[in-house]
């Protein structure tokens, strides 16, 4: 498949399953945008540093904007409205996002806050699973904590009534970074 | 017979509306939303892919387990083999007592269900707080029961589910299913941040890497193993895949096959232990991996039931079979649910448990034609059904009508032509066919019976059997029961046709029944015997083709024989050579007319306007024979008839011979939804190849008063003029 035709699968898998996918040229554009969906969902930020979250200047936009923006302690992501987490992978086929969340805080600020913001930079979109399996065994070691994760948390228990936000968020924003990011519509 | 209790069971899920709306809802649109979310996939591939990995993993459970440990503890975690339920239980409650636990967060698990950990830990005071919602909503109705493997709680209307929460908050809750959500996110919030240990299943666990898989959508089993500082993972030895990229194609179907979804939304991996908040500061996670036996190892040794480990537990074959929509799974009870349920219950918990569930499958065979792993369902149900009756013996209505008649045809056959004799004229709704090894009760709820015929088939061959100068082919009719003692016509029908064709047609009178009954009973005795007369009676024929026009008849010639004989060297080979010869009635006219018909010499003969006949699929005959659309090609090429398609042509009748009488309650209502969709396809004929279907289908629009008939196709095919003539009584 070719880089765009990735591009339009994910983002389209992504939004038929609940999730919004948000198109950032560079990752200058990363805080502005947080800034811009994050402001009405509350103020309390966990962030998860990774090499994106530092060049793109990620919790110093935030601050700036007045977020209270938490990055470590006991406590963290627990009481926080939103989490933000760099994924490693995008799956095309299905608009997944798939990474190595064995670090805590990963997994904590992806699974505790109503929100939840993917990065993820959009060279990293994959085909399929089968594709993404085997970057993994060629980077080495299986992980240990190994997530894919599709849309927001949702519920058909009660009446089959589609329910979106029970255990973990009800949202799920992924940032697709890099030149060629764009929906499905091809913004 | 079905136990008091289970009849009872039976009896309350029939008549409870809101189960069975929110079952047959959800059934109707699953059929819909499954095609769309297979649409392009090759699903014929995948299911082989899927069969070929766990039947594989089957034969080397030891070798697995053995791979799977040194994996965990390469990691660092434990790994723990439990023989039995007893075992599993003891070790987790030792792990828990080992760390102060008083609370548990559980992510749903069929395995710890299986094994009652629940009621054993509170008994020691441990909490285990279920957190998939619909199985906390269950939990907080005790005496409960799940209605489905995958959506456990579907039964429930939310005011049901508002009440329960009401009463477990303490303060008056709305029925508003969003806030319902909400309530136990916060609720359940409380208790993953507080618990001691997560206890979760396993989807697949991998070998190779000593990888559990876990799915939700919900997000409980991310939770369950990622906050508490002990996680428990309860794996069943069926669960185990040699290697990582084995998962790919179990990931594949089953969230396409258990919700129509393309993939839950949360697929976690766990390799050994991971960092987790320990008191004080970040530390490593405890990990236990429990891999339970409890039947597993004694099934995989089993040539037969080992195919049943196959299974990957998505709930389809329950979603399609019109049984379990009607029952759900509150009947079928021992968490394992529908036709594989009854088979798993039986090694996992014991055959006596399974009696019941078992007895339920009516051998549609839809579930076989939608499971994932490509197991044989309704076989696998009828291997234990035999295995039933081996112990257990039949009961004593079955053992007199089948021992003492079915397996004596002479003696079946005077009772029969005494029976045609004794009836009293026809009367609607009054049973009259009581000897039929199909009827060993007179229970006709919803259902005319046709009379027994004065003249049975057998004895009007002689002016049938017309001496044609130099036949085409000569062919031996195998009538089989219902033809030959109820509907003769139907046999008459098929002389005239191949007659037609310029065969030649016999009918060997040493035939006798086909010995299903028997077979779906589980009495494989009978069944044997009368393979046996039958395969001498029909070899005696010297034939080309052994014809039948009854699809359980050609399955039992051309599967059942040989089966049922294989230990027997001779006799097994006979079968085989038989079976090559049998043909359906139906096939055999495609292949004689080459597709071409009649329709040039009859075509508008009459100028009379074409009837509109609208085509039953036979189970037996689409599923076992796969003809659906070589009877479809013969109708539309009969002139006169104009083919109009029903909704849901390929579901059950609700006849399956004996099960009619067995579960009148079951059979009825399945029934009454075949007949509403043959009255709006607006029909005045229905044909199905299947003189059961026939039947079931003339007594339910007879009873109803309905002006549709109902015809075999032989019929259809043979005499065009009385198709708009003639009632359903005969
Ligand atoms: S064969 Fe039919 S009745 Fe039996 S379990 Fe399968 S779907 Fe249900
Ligand atoms: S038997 Fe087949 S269809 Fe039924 S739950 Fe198992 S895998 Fe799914």
């Amino acid at each position: 498949m070719k880089f765009q035709e990735l591009i339009t699968s994910f983002t389209s898998q992504a939004e038929a399953m609940g999730a919004r996918v948000i198109p950032a040229a560079r990752p200058g554009e990363i805080g502005p945008k947080l800034v811009e969906v994050l402001r009405p969902l509350g103020s309390k930020i966990a962030l998860v540093d990774s090499p994106l979250v530092k060049t793109a200047g990620v919790e110093a936009a935030l601050a700036g904007a007045g977020f209270n923006v938490d990055k470590d302690g006991p406590e963290f992501a627990r009481q926080a409205d939103t989490g933000i987490v760099e994924f490693e992978y995008g799956i095309a086929e299905t608009g997944t996002l798939a990474m190595d969340a064995t670090d805590l805080k990963t997994r904590l600020a992806a699974m505790l806050p109503l929100t939840c913001v993917a990065l993820l930079p959009a060279e990293r979109v994959r085909a399929n699973l089968t594709e993404v399996i085997d970057a993994y065994l060629e980077r080495g070691p299986w992980p240990g904590y190994f997530t894919l994760v599709t849309g927001p948390s949702r519920t058909a228990d009660i009446e089959r009534s589609l329910t979106i936000g029970v255990h973990g968020p009800e949202r799920l924003f992924i940032i697709l970074v890099g030149e060629n990011g764009g929906d499905s519509r091809g913004r | 017979m079905a136990g008091k209790e289970f009849k009872q069971r039976i009896h309350r899920a029939l008549n409870n509306d809101s189960l069975r709306g929110a079952l047959g809802r959800f059934a109707d649109s699953y059929i819909v939303s499954r095609e769309q979310v297979y649409a392009g996939r090759d699903f014929a591939a995948l299911r082989e892919r899927i069969a070929a990995i766990k039947s594989d993993a089957a034969g080397h459970y030891e070798e697995l387990a053995d791979r799977f440990t040194r994996a965990v503890e390469a990691r660092g975690g434990k790994v723990f083999r439990a023989g039995d339920a007893a075992a599993a239980r003891e070790y987790i409650y030792q792990v828990a007592k080992e760390h102060g636990v008083t609370d548990i967060v559980k992510s749903k698990s069929f395995a710890s269900e299986e094994i009652h950990l629940n009621e054993f830990l509170q008994e020691r005071g441990i909490n285990p707080y279920e957190t998939d919602l619909a199985e906390w909503i269950l939990q907080l109705m005790p005496g409960e029961r799940p209605s489905h493997m995958v959506m456990p709680a579907i039964h429930l209307p939310k005011e049901e589910v508002a009440r329960v929460f009401s009463r477990y908050l303490g303060e008056p809750v709305e029925p508003d299913i969003k806030n319902m959500v909400r309530i136990a996110r916060r609720e359940l919030r409380k208790k993953f941040l507080t618990a001691g240990m997560g206890i979760s299943g396993a989807n697949i666990a991998v070998a190779e890497t000593g990888t559990i898989v876990l799915c939700t959508n919900e997000g409980n089993a991310r939770l369950t193993t990622t906050v508490p500082p002990v996680h428990v993972a309860i794996v069943g030895y069926e669960k185990l895949v040699p290697s990582i990229k084995d998962i790919v194609p179990i990931l594949e179907a089953l969230p396409r096959s258990g919700t129509a979804q393309p993939i839950t939304s949360y697929v976690t991996m766990i390799t050994g232990p991971v960092p987790a908040w320990r008191g004080e500061g970040e530390g490593i996670k405890e990990l236990h991996v429990v891999l339970l036996d409890n039947g597993r190892t004694r099934m995989a040794a089993d040539p037969v039931f080992k195919e049943a480990l196959q299974c990957i537990r998505c709930a389809s074959c329950t979603n399609v079979c019109p049984v379990f929509q009607l029952v759900s799974g509150q009947v079928y009870g021992y968490i394992y649910n529908g036709g594989i349920g009854s088979v798993l219950t039986a090694f996992f918990n014991s055959l006596e448990d399974a009696v019941d569930p078992q007895s339920l499958c009516i051998g549609c065979r839809r579930c076989a034609e939608v499971c994932p792993a490509k197991i044989n369902i309704p076989d696998l149900v009828l291997k234990l059904r035999e295995r039933v009756v081996t112990k257990q013996g039949l009961s004593s209505g079955y053992r007199i009508a089948l021992h003492g008649i079915v397996a004596k045809p002479k003696l079946m056959h005077t009772l029969l032509r005494a029976a045609s004799r004794l009836q009293g004229p026809v009367t609607h709704g009054q049973p009259l066919i009581r000897h039929l090894p199909l009827f060993f009760s007179n229970l006709t709820s919803g259902r005319s019976l046709p009379a027994i015929a004065k003249e049975p088939l057998r004895d009007r061959v002689k002016r049938l059997e017309a001496r044609t100068g130099r036949p085409r082919l000569k062919a031996a009719f195998y009538s089989g029961c219902v033809i030959d003692f109820a509907y003769p016509e139907i046999g008459e029908a098929v002389y005239k046709v191949l007659g037609r064709e310029g065969v030649q047609v016999t009918f060997p009178q040493g035939q006798a029944c086909c010995g299903a009954p028997a077979v779906y009973a589980g009495d494989r005795e009978t069944a044997v015997k009368l393979a046996k007369q039958n395969i001498t009676a029909l070899e005696e024929a010297r034939a080309d083709v052994v014809v039948t026009a009854c699809p359980t008849c050609a399955v039992a010639l051309k599967k059942d024989f040989p089966e049922l004989l294989a230990g027997e060297p001779a006799w097994e080979e006979r079968a085989r050579a038989l079976a090559k010869k049998v043909k359906d009635f139906t096939e055999l006219v495609h292949e004689l007319t080459g597709g071409q018909g009649k329709k040039v010499k009859q075509a508008k003969k009459s100028g009379s306007r074409a009837v509109k006949v609208t085509y039953h699929d036979s189970c037996h005959f689409k599923r076992h024979l796969g003809l659906d659309q070589v009877a479809r090609q013969v109708l539309k090429e009969q002139p006169g008839v104009e083919l109009v398609e029903m909704q849901e042509s390929d579901r059950c009748c609700g006849f399956g011979g004996s099960y009619s009488i067995k579960y009148p309650e079951i059979s009825a209502p399945i029934l009454e939804r075949k007949l509403k969709n043959i009255t709006e396809s607006g029909a005045e004929v229905v044909a199905a190849d299947c003189p059961g279907c026939v039947l079931q289908l003339r007594g339910g629009l007879d009873q109803k008063g309905s002006s549709i008939k109902v015809k075999h196709t032989a019929e259809v095919l043979a005499a065009l003029e009385n198709l708009q003539g003639g009632g359903n009584s005969k």
